[in-house]
């Protein structure tokens, strides 16, 4: 839950929310946990540095970006996509091929995003079909991230700067990455379409109760589609930008290699994770992820300036996974039981 | 066993105020009360499954904390809950040792038949191998195992919560049969049920629940159906039917709404056609597996059919539904069976789940207009009497009757021209039920066809002006009129060959 709606729940009959004894200790454990980050803040010599706080957000940016893409397919109740990071290397081979032999950003561009939104259908259309979509999304990841290899030769791609896409990865508003600035209009656009719009609605909806909006005709057939789609389209945007920034692409840019807490989809799946989305669908927000991004890449930056390599870094991440998951489970606990 | 002054609150709410329950051997006590009344965090505590409970709770004399389900069990208290918590993959009889020291350690499958079948007995399952699979049994069968699982546990005190709120009547009857067995086995039984019949015909006394407290304890001699439910309610509740006027209903001066041409669902035996008027309440009797609910599934596109259409003789229009999406466009609602499967949003706020049917009518290019649905919301609020200051909250906090109040009125958002309802009032208490019956009447008086069908003999009989009742897939007969009555329909859905025979003589 948010500070917001913690604190909310603290004043009684505001929400008119039940003020449990569970409600009481997850509000003490985000207590402890903005103590501690605040006293590592000011500890850590350089951390709230501008510079630094630019690097954090840049750093979320990229994960954050996709995570609000993932975010749609949590909340409609399908899950997760764990073919993430494999659509993003698709996307980010074809846009530098593209690039690299001179058809310029937009045609590239449109080109990787073809590819995602194909992919998304394909993957949405089986998993409306009742596929599971673990498996589905798993195959599809070996399927993308194959054909990215095979079709670069398992090559860096690089393309000559100056080109026409540097605005995007390297590129500044009033000292901002542009990439920073994407991921802020992401941010509200996603949350805009998720609260204002019925298609927003209906995620909820559907994720909340598959079989009721079946039978208010909101199928989960249509709904796996749109939302796969919006998740590999985020993953092209931020392959697009990374490829930019780089000028140069490589299929494996998104794997290990990639920034420093080890695997790309599961640091996404963690920004939808960390903030409380519910995994089953029907209750949370993309407002939630990106908080959740910030959180991720400010704690992994602190851990650089710590000096910790990258193994305490990767275990991190996932036991923010573990822990977030236990202490959710642990608030609502009984919140939705009846009497 | 003995409990005095249970108190239970969750935060700030109070769901039991002070209990007095007492049971003796070889009783059946029923627990009556609305929804909401406590009835189910009573029947928590009883079995173990909630221990947060303040007040004194005795057995043979001696105080207790059950703390789990297992100590209750060990004491011999044993429950069977609404939702069935068996296996559907594994066979009758290990279902019935599953997740117990009271079966064998090793054994083949038809040693544990062998020793599965006395419990299945004295349930009166005595037609049900021990080897079949529990998904191949009916609902009302699996109940029946359910309770054989517990009997072989040798409980002392069986708790039933509601056993035959998905039953039909012929499986109910089993249950109470069952219920009696056990008494005369020297076995105490409690009995929870919104069925008030059955309440009177097993029960010897009865324990009546509202807002918390236990309001009084009766024995069941004393009591009439009248006093029963103005104990439950607080109130003199006068007529929990609408009055119908059978004198307007020959058939001549109705104007025909649908028609029904060859409507063949899948596992019906038949097409069925039929006739739906326009301002009138049609009721489709039958048993569970009888065909009426599918039949109504089928109108409203949830089903596959092997054929038919509906003609909607206003417009000359023929159709059939192919999904709840084209049904909605066609102006028809169909509330569910089950509406916590595919009735309600639980987790998504009142308010959401009362405009959910008509998102498009409430946003104007994909943007949601926010004062277009709070009227919407309101206007089906008021008329259904939700509470106007709880649409903001999750639906999950409403009682069972007001959820499926819910469940029936977010089909007003989109206007429906023919409501067809399946199980208008499963699990709902008295109270809401006279609602829910004279809002459906409402709604049919103002011009609309509404279609319910009901294995609720009570509401069957007394809520539609016409009936046509269902046999094992097939349509029996027609009644019309003062030929409504429970004897009538009970006939014919249970063993129409009877009135065949007394047609011939």
């Amino acid at each position: 839950m948010s500070v917001l709606e913690f604190s909310a729940s603290m004043v009684p009959g505001w929400f008119d929310k039940k003020i449990t004894k569970e409600n009481r200790i997850g509000f003490a454990i985000l207590v402890v946990i903005v103590v501690v980050f605040i006293y590592f803040a000011i500890t850590t010599p350089n951390y709230l540095s501008v510079f630094n706080i630019k690097t954090i957000l840049r750093d979320a940016a990229l994960v954050g970006i996709m995570g609000i893409g993932l975010t749609f397919v949590t909340l409609s109740g399908n899950f997760f996509l764990l073919s993430m990071k494999e659509t993003a290397a698709l996307c980010l081979i074809a846009f530098a091929m593209g690039m690299s032999n001179d058809y310029g950003f937009i045609l590239s561009m449109l080109g990787a995003m073809s590819i995602a939104i194909v992919a998304g259908a394909l993957q949405g259309m089986l998993i409306g079909l009742g596929g599971n979509p673990i498996i589905v999304t798993l195959g599809a990841a070996g399927i993308l991230y194959g054909v990215a290899c095979w079709w670069s030769d398992n090559l860096v791609i690089s393309f000559q700067r100056p080109h026409d896409a540097e605005w995007l990865g390297t590129g500044m508003v009033l000292g901002i990455p542009a990439i920073t600035i994407s991921f802020v209009i992401f941010a509200i656009v996603a949350e805009l379409v998720l609260r204002k719009t019925s298609f927003g609605r209906q995620v909820y909806l559907v994720g909340a109760n598959r079989a009721t909006g079946k039978a208010t005709g909101h199928e989960n057939f249509s709904m796996a589609i749109k939302t796969c789609i919006i998740a590999s389209v985020c993953c092209a945007f931020v392959a697009i930008a990374f490829s930019a920034q780089m000028s140069s692409a490589q299929a494996n840019y998104f794997s290990s290699e990639f920034g420093s807490s080890g695997d790309f989809t599961i640091l996404v799946i963690a920004t939808v994770m960390v903030a409380g989305n519910s995994i089953m669908g029907g209750y949370g927000s993309t407002l939630r992820t990106s908080l959740g991004a910030v959180f991720i890449s400010a704690t992994d930056n602190m851990m650089v300036l710590q000096g910790f390599s990258s193994g305490p870094r990767v275990l991190s991440v996932g036991l923010m996974i573990v822990l977030s998951i236990l202490i959710f489970a642990y608030v609502r606990r009984g919140s939705r039981s009846e009497w | 066993m003995q409990m005095s002054n249970i108190r239970r609150s969750f935060g700030p709410i109070h769901a039991l105020k002070g209990v007095d329950l007492e049971v003796n051997r070889g009783e059946v006590i029923g627990i009556v009360g609305e929804n909401g009344a406590g009835k189910s965090t009573l029947v928590k505590i009883m079995s173990g499954f909630d221990d947060g409970f303040e007040g004194e709770f005795l057995v043979d004399n001696v105080p207790v904390n059950l703390g789990t389900p297992k100590k209750a069990q060990e004491l011999g208290i044993s429950i069977a809950q609404q939702e069935l918590s068996l296996i559907p993959t594994l066979t009758v009889a290990e279902n019935i040792f599953i997740g117990g020291d009271h079966g064998p350690t090793v054994a083949s499958v038809g040693q544990l038949a062998k020793m599965a079948r006395p419990f299945l007995d004295e349930v009166g399952l005595e037609s049900i191998s021990a080897k079949t699979l529990l998904s191949r049994l009916s609902i009302g069968e699996r109940q029946l195992v359910e309770v054989a699982r517990l009997i072989a546990h040798k409980p002392n005190l069986l708790i039933l919560d509601e056993p035959t709120a998905a039953l039909g009547e012929s499986d109910s009857n089993r249950i109470l049969e069952m219920v009696k067995r056990l008494k005369a086995a020297g076995k105490s039984v409690i009995y929870v049920s919104h069925r008030l019949d059955e309440i009177f015909k097993i029960t010897d006394r009865c324990v009546i629940l509202r807002d918390g407290s236990s309001e009084a304890t009766v024995d069941t001699k004393e009591l009439d159906t009248n006093k029963l439910v103005s104990l439950m309610l607080g109130r003199e509740l006068h007529t929990m039917f609408p009055p119908r006027d059978f004198s307007k209903n020959n058939t001549k001066s109705k104007t025909i709404r649908f028609e029904v041409n060859r409507l063949w669902p899948d596992r019906t035996l038949v097409p069925i056609n039929m006739k739906i008027y326009a301002g009138e309440i049609l009721g489709l009797a039958g048993q569970l597996g009888s065909g009426s609910g599918e039949v109504l599934a089928a109108m409203a596109g949830m089903r596959d059919v092997q054929g038919g259409s509906i003609t909607d003789c206003y417009t000359q229009e023929n159709y059939l539904p192919k999904n709840a999406k084209q049904a909605i466009s066609k102006g028809i609602a169909y509330g569910s069976p089950d509406r916590k499967y595919d009735g309600l949003f639980l987790g998504r706020s009142i308010s959401e789940n009362l405009s959910s049917p008509n998102l498009k009518g409430i946003s104007n290019k994909g943007i949601i207009q926010p004062q277009k649905e709070r009227p919407l919301v309101e206007d089906i609020a008021k008329s259904f009497t939700i509470d106007l200051t709880r649409l903001d909250q999750d639906a999950s906090v409403l009682s069972g009757g007001n959820q499926q109040k819910v469940a029936l009125g977010k089909w007003l958002s989109i206007s429906p021209e023919l409501i067809l309802i399946d199980e208008p009032t499963r699990g709902v208490d008295v109270g809401a039920r006279a609602e829910i019956y004279n809002k459906i009447r409402e709604i049919a008086d103002s011009g609309k066809a509404v279609v319910i069908a009901s294995t609720d003999l009570l509401e069957i009989s007394n809520l539609p002006d016409r009936v046509i009742c269902f046999y094992k897939g097939c349509f029996v007969s027609e009644l019309v009129g003062e030929e409504i009555n429970s004897n009538t329909i009970l006939k014919a859905i249970t063993n129409p060959e009877s009135l065949l025979l007394e047609d011939a003589s």
